[in-house]
């Protein structure tokens, strides 16, 4: 009997054993590094591990900025992921190198049902010659100028959503005397200038490329644009200035700046805005405490407008790599449509609130995903979250041109040239016409290779 | 020692020697192997690379010396040098005489000499990463506590400034990071030779009439020579290629080693111009150390 019960464990040890080396690993990179969010990922990888014996998923956790350089490195040693987790712009430019399988990235869109994703989000990763998809679209934010409505209000200053506005409330605000700063735009050469730059450039309809694919960067309207932000930038806290905008909203020293729908809970919530405020350390320093008081006295203009509106936001995907082993790419599809479940993708949502917005029109607008557990979105009124969401359906930025999109337009986006010349015109002081035909030069060198 | 035999006696050596010689390349081959290996193989392979254009899923096209004259026709890359060498002269001047100096002041014993050892060498054992973000909070524009020192406390400056940031002064700050973070190593060489010259020496000198002054350059100065000399070249050669202090930073100051990097590894890495970049690196830093272990180090 004990001899039988033996060889019964052994046998299942055995199964279990043999489940475990013959089992299929899906390698996901994800940008979502905090520890909070990675664990959330991990419990939803183990019930699909539960659910789905023999498939094991490993979780990798790149940052934002490193994913371009490491994804390089794992081409070249041949050791890239099965899938990963990045904004529309890369996966464009992964795709032009070859190392993304856009037919089973296609095939995962059409099997969840093409029309349930807001269209501007199927839109951004599309790539038009081969009329297949570079990423699942998975979640979104929208960015806009957040600024203080109290301190508007008092000043009889109207909302920040024309350039006009934009320019008198900055110079209005700006006290560098009382440590306190009209906006803050991007000017540090990186992905953050870009974003604040883009927003302008589109609402003055500066674009990259016209529609026939031909450059156009180089124009009038963005010769206004960069001067217009130029100008913009004498208002800023000294310096180059980037993300270090939220611990300076947070402390009361910004009447304006950029940032996306992912500052939602810094601003509502204490424990979300501790690590932006240095109270401990600096007990005099003014705008050192937590302002309960913030959330009620900040608004987000998310569209800017010059000559048409625009509004910009980020496309975060789920990309499926290039990879010889079918089983793994099998594998990697059903991972990618367990994740758009809905309890996967409202759980996947309230990690980050505001910032990871669904791209699934059904499920944006259920209870589930609107009953936040902080009851963050209730706070801002259910109704403007679901605009903010549904402006998906129109999202722009520079690689779409008339629903057409270029992927040149991502590489453009990854070699940093847009807020390097940013940098040059507002940190160096270079002329805006000698930025702009720096820019140029530099995108030609991308569009030739 | 197997080699030297071989030169010196060449065809000479008797049968038996010639046996003990070839005995003695059999021992040595698994390491010529492994170093060929580990050092040869990667150093030829890059200077292959650099003459394609390398796709990430590794497709490779011969495009000759494009990626060389892509190098040197750009504008920015001069500038790069430029910027380095203003980085190498104010980091190595700064650290050899910083150095220098703390040896001199310190190398009598006194009380507490322990303590203020350990002090001097803390900047250089603390990880970059962390004395990088202090030193960013430090000099934070808005709530850094520099520019509440200097403009709320003592009003010593009218306006807040952003000595990091801006590209005016961030190479000062780097070069004066540097020194603080590596002074120490150099007083440390320094020092170690600096208590092994004998006193017997000075009290010669000081016989000839030689004071404080005239003993430093007669005596000192001479026995410190190759220690100097070691001390400049070694950090010559690690900061032609520091990469991390200085991104880390002040990523707007652009060394060649950042240029590198924005060059080729910003977005979609670009292997072959990086290629290029290296061996042209490589090439210069390889005549240049030829150059001072001939004639400045005299070995």
């Amino acid at each position: 009997m004990r001899l039988n019960n033996l060889i019964i464990k052994l046998a299942a040890v055995g199964v279990s054993f043999s489940s475990v080396v013959n089992a299929t690993t899906v390698e996901y990179w994800t940008v979502q590094t905090q520890s909070d969010r990675l664990q959330t990922i991990e419990i939803m990888a183990d019930v699909f591990e539960a659910l789905n014996p023999g498939i094991e998923v490993n979780i990798i956790g790149v940052d934002e900025n490193d994913m371009a350089k490491q994804i390089a490195a794992a081409a070249a040693a041949n050791t890239l992921p099965d899938l990963i987790e990045v904004g529309s712009e890369l996966s464009l430019a992964f795709a032009e190198e070859g190392i993304v399988d856009t037919t089973a990235n296609t095939e995962v869109i059409n099997k969840i049902g093409k029309q349930r994703f807001y269209n501007g989000a199927l839109g951004l990763v599309e790539n038009p010659d081969l009329q297949e998809y570079v990423a699942v679209p998975y979640s979104g934010w929208v960015q806009g100028i957040w600024y203080r409505a109290d301190w508007f209000e008092k000043a009889g200053l109207a909302p920040p959503t024309t350039w006009q506005n934009i320019e008198k409330a900055a110079k209005y605000f700006y006290k560098p005397e009382q440590n306190q700063y009209g906006i803050l735009v991007g000017t540090k050469a990186d992905s953050y200038a870009e974003q604040c730059y883009t927003q302008f450039a589109l609402s003055n309809d500066a674009g990259q490329f016209n529609k026939d694919g031909e450059l156009i960067f180089n124009s009038n309207a963005q010769k206004e644009v960069l001067d217009f932000y130029k100008n913009l930038a004498q208002y800023n806290p000294p310096g180059p200035q980037t993300w270090r905008a939220r611990d300076y909203y947070l402390q009361g020293k910004l009447a304006m700046f950029f940032y996306s729908s992912y500052i939602l809970d810094d601003i509502a919530l204490a424990e979300a805005a501790a690590s932006s405020l240095s109270s401990e350390n600096f007990k005099d320093l003014k705008g050192a405490t937590f302002d309960p008081n913030l959330a009620k006295h900040t608004r987000l203009a998310t569209t800017i407008t010059k000559t048409s509106p625009s509004s910009f936001g980020t496309l975060v995907g789920l990309t499926i790599m290039k990879n010889d082993n079918k089983e793994e790419v099998e594998a990697t599809k059903s991972f990618i449509e367990y994740m758009n479940e809905k309890d996967q993708v409202v759980a996947y949502s309230h990690m980050a609130v505001g910032g990871h917005l669904p791209m699934l029109r059904d499920i944006a607008e259920t209870d589930e995903f609107l009953n936040d557990p902080k009851g963050i979105f209730t706070q801002y009124g259910k109704e403007s979250i679901k605009e903010i969401v549904a402006g998906f359906d129109n999202i722009r930025n520079f690689s779409v041109v008339d629903g057409k999109t270029f992927p040149k337009s991502g590489e453009i986006f990854a070699k940093q040239i847009i807020p390097r010349m940013v940098y040059q015109a507002t940190i160096e002081n270079e002329d805006t016409q000698k930025s702009l035909d720096w820019a140029e030069q530099e995108m030609n060198k991308v569009i030739a290779e | 020692m197997i080699g030297v035999s071989i030169q010196s006696t060449g065809e000479y050596m008797t049968p038996l020697e010639k046996a003990e010689a070839r005995f003695g390349w059999k021992l040595v081959a698994p390491t010529i192997l492994i170093l060929s290996l580990l050092i040869l193989y990667p150093l030829t392979y890059n200077v292959y690379l650099s003459f394609f254009d390398v796709q990430l899923n590794g497709s490779k096209t011969f495009v000759g010396f494009e990626n060389y004259l892509k190098l040197v026709s750009n504008p920015d890359y001069y500038a790069a040098i430029w910027t380095t060498t203003l980085y190498l002269f104010g980091t190595v001047v700064g650290t050899t005489l910083l150095g220098l100096a703390m040896a001199l002041l310190l190398r009598d014993p006194f009380k507490g000499r322990g303590l203020v050892n350990a002090a001097i060498m803390l900047p250089y054992v603390a990880p970059v990463i962390s004395v990088v973000f202090g030193w960013q909070f430090l000099f934070d524009p808005i709530s850094g506590v520099v520019n509440y020192l200097f403009v709320d406390v003592l009003p010593i400056w009218s306006e807040r400034s952003n000595l990091i940031g801006d590209p005016d002064s961030a190479l000062w700050v780097v070069v004066i990071f540097d020194v603080w973070k590596h002074a120490p190593i150099a007083y440390l060489l320094i020092l170690s030779k600096l208590v092994s010259i004998s006193s017997e020496q000075y009290e010669a000198a000081a016989i000839d009439g030689y004071g404080p002054i005239g003993r430093f350059f007669h005596v000192t100065l001479p026995e410190l020579y190759f220690v100097l000399a070691t001390v400049v070249l070694l950090r010559l050669i690690w900061n032609l290629n520091r990469f991390e202090d200085v991104y880390l930073l002040a990523p707007n100051v652009e060394t060649l080693p950042i240029f590198t990097y924005y060059q080729a590894f910003t977005g979609v890495i670009d292997q072959g111009l990086a290629a290029a970049t290296s061996v042209i690196q490589l090439a210069v830093l390889s005549v240049f150390i030829w150059f001072y272990i001939k004639k400045v180090m005299k070995w």
